[in-house]
């Protein structure tokens, strides 16, 4: 779950984050404490707090004083929207590049794609 | 609740280290002599009879002092215990048990001449030479010496504590340096006949006195010594 | 108000006859926060825990506990707990006195807690401390050093003996407690990947000198581990600093400090390199190692020549 490629507070953030999107986390829900995360994840609570905090600065998550962490309205459309800009960096630039390499035009691309996500 | 007091609860926890053993060795001294004294009369034995047996108790205070030392000092650092603390506990719960036992000595002596040495004729606490004394010089001499003898095994301790086997080694070479010294000193001077003349002049109220100043001397050695010995 | 600093050492240095235990090691411990205290063997762990605790002295250097130092200070001492990892407990003491003992001394002793944890590990109170496995016997420190709530806790290798089951029951106890009483808790380890991610900052000593000083976060993803064809490693790597070199014929295998970016590593990926993650393991090793294993492959590179 946890790895060692980058700083823990980031991964942590990534899990809340794929938590809202897939709808496992409701806009306006709830969220574990920071203390519930570090005792889940066997991590350090500060580095939980750290990581709960950007999604907070992010405007994702907002608090309730006293009561505690909440999904912001909007959140699951905003990350989404920030992700399908990632995609094209992340996924479609270096298929293309690979797919260019072997000879693989678009079109021929874009069947396989097809038969790939029909199977 | 002061940090003293504290460490005399510690050392008290096991309540038979302190309190329990020093009792039955001297209850069950106590017990073998009357049986032995019984068979004596039984068999038709007169005369006056003595039992060192009530010393039994103050040599396992020799052991008791190293005990507390080498066992309970290092578990007292984890207790974070400054040593001073620690020394001051220890040392203050042992005088309050040798002055309560050195009282039950005296007491014990009285009841022993009121019996007329339980029905026996005999001297288990009221040893002449020191029954002979008034009431304080017999409890401060048996105090003295429980002191002395628990102080010696917390020095020698304290010092294998500090300085470990060659600290050990030191201390017993110098000590019999010490001792094969004075007995050369009196033999070569031919003086034995004088000493021995010398040590019957002895009053317990004299052996109270030095042995006192030599305790009093092991304690602030044992106390320097301790200040920086590590666990 | 600024806060004061939990422990601070200022050139510390300590010799044991000819061996230097401690060497100029100046730290500063923030209070409230989980540090690694993390090395070999024999790097200085200990001395240094025992003179931050009064149970030792330096030769050399100060060491302050807020702002005091603790040798012979009850005060500051009350305020810190440090079990030993070979700690010696009165010989008649049974598991049951020796917390009774500590709960007279630490103020924040929370007896139900240890009651938990005493379940948790199933150590026998009744039974003599004498008489106990080296798992339950580390398992009484835990405990002692756990309950006692002490504003700063060390743990001396304080899974030495446990089984994996209980070593978790330790680390998700410390953790849980951990965010309900913060406190300064410095954990002594030599397995570091156990404990990695409940650190918050990490100190490295090896040979009795700190070598890491440094937020855990921030070590993590600072190294990374090239492997493919030598020529093109080599060209990929540069002049970043070498950590660990590995080689299998062609093949090698190096460890860099270095952050990647997302360029750096498309760029290995189209050069035919895997890239892989550093532990904090392996960054400590490493860097503990990094003089002498150097200096041993080059050695094997000349054999082989």
């Amino acid at each position: 779950m946890i790895d060692d490629s980058k700083p823990i507070f980031m991964q942590i953030a990534e899990l809340i984050e794929n938590d809202i999107i897939s709808g496992v986390l409701a806009e306006e829900a709830q969220v574990p404490s920071t203390n519930e995360f570090a005792a889940f994840y066997r991590i350090n609570p500060a580095t939980a707090a750290k990581g709960i905090n950007r999604l907070v600065e992010d405007g994702l998550l907002y608090k309730k004083r006293g009561i505690g962490m909440f999904v912001t309205e909007g959140a699951p459309q905003r990350l989404r929207a920030q992700r399908r800009e990632k995609f094209q960096q992340q996924f479609i630039a270096p298929l293309t590049a690979e797919a260019s390499k072997l000879g693989i035009g678009v079109d021929e691309l874009v069947a396989m794609i097809k038969t790939g996500s029909e199977s | 609740m002061n940090r003293v007091i504290k460490v005399a609860r510690m050392q008290l926890i096991n309540k038979g280290t302190f309190i329990g053993i020093p009792l039955i060795i001297l209850g069950a001294s106590f017990l073998f002599t009357m049986a032995i004294w019984w068979l004596v009369r039984r068999n038709g034995g007169d005369g006056a009879m003595y039992s060192g047996g009530a010393q039994a108790p103050m040599w396992y205070f020799l052991a008791l002092g190293i005990q507390s030392l080498t066992l309970t000092f290092p578990f007292s650092m984890a207790m974070s215990i400054s040593r001073r603390t620690f020394y001051l506990g220890t040392v203050a719960l042992f005088s309050v048990c040798a002055l309560a036992l050195s009282v039950f000595y005296y007491l014990m002596g009285l009841l022993e001449v009121a019996t007329d040495g339980w029905g026996m004729g005999g001297q288990f606490f009221a040893l002449q030479w020191i029954a002979d004394n008034n009431w304080l010089v017999q409890i401060l001499f048996y105090f003295v010496l429980m002191v002395l003898l628990f102080m010696i095994g917390f020095l020698a301790a304290t010092i294998y504590m500090r300085w470990r086997t060659t600290g050990m080694v030191a201390f017993f070479i110098c000590l019999g340096v010490l001792v094969l010294g004075i007995i050369a000193l009196i033999t070569l001077t031919n003086s034995w006949g004088e000493f021995w003349s010398w040590a019957l002049t002895w009053t317990a109220a004299g052996v109270t006195l030095w042995g006192g100043i030599v305790a009093l001397l092991m304690a602030g050695g044992s106390y320097l010594t301790l200040r920086k010995a590590t666990a | 108000m600024p806060r004061t600093t939990a422990i601070a050492t200022r050139e510390l240095s300590k010799t044991y006859k000819d061996v230097k235990a401690l060497d100029n090691v100046t730290l500063d411990l923030e209070p409230d926060r989980i540090y690694g205290l993390l090395g070999r063997n024999g790097a200085g762990k200990t001395t240094l825990m025992s003179i931050l605790t009064g149970q030792n002295y330096a030769d050399h250097g100060t060491a302050e506990i807020f702002g005091h130092a603790p040798f012979e200070h009850d005060p500051t001492l009350s305020r810190i707990c440090f079990i030993r990892e070979s700690q010696k407990y009165p010989d008649d003491f049974k598991v049951h006195q020796a917390f009774e003992s500590a709960a007279l001394f630490f103020e924040n002793w929370d007896e139900d807690l240890a009651q938990e944890l005493v379940e948790a590990f199933a150590l026998p109170i009744n039974r003599r401390i004498k008489k106990l496995s080296r798992g339950q016997l580390s398992a009484v420190g835990v405990i002692i050093g756990m309950a006692s709530r002490a504003d700063i806790t060390f743990f001396d290798e304080p899974y030495l003996g446990l089984d994996a089951v209980a070593r978790q029951i330790f680390y998700d106890r410390l953790v849980e407690d951990f965010a309900e009483y913060p406190r300064t808790i410095v954990l002594s380890s030599h397995l570091i990947d156990e404990v990695a991610n409940l650190l918050e900052h990490v100190i490295v000593i090896d040979k009795g000198q700190i070598v890491i000083d440094s937020d855990a976060e921030e070590l993590r993803g600072t190294a990374v581990t090239v492997t493919g064809d030598a020529a093109k490693v080599q060209e990929f790597i540069g002049a970043a600093q070498v950590l660990h070199r590995d080689a299998l014929g062609a093949l090698a295998s190096v460890t860099i400090k270095a952050k990647l970016d997302a360029d750096q590593r498309e760029q290995a990926k189209l050069m035919g390199l895997d890239l892989s993650p550093v532990s904090l393991q392996q960054l400590v090793v490493r860097s503990a190692l990094s003089g002498t294993t150097a200096q041993r492959t080059e050695e094997r590179t000349e054999a082989r020549k």
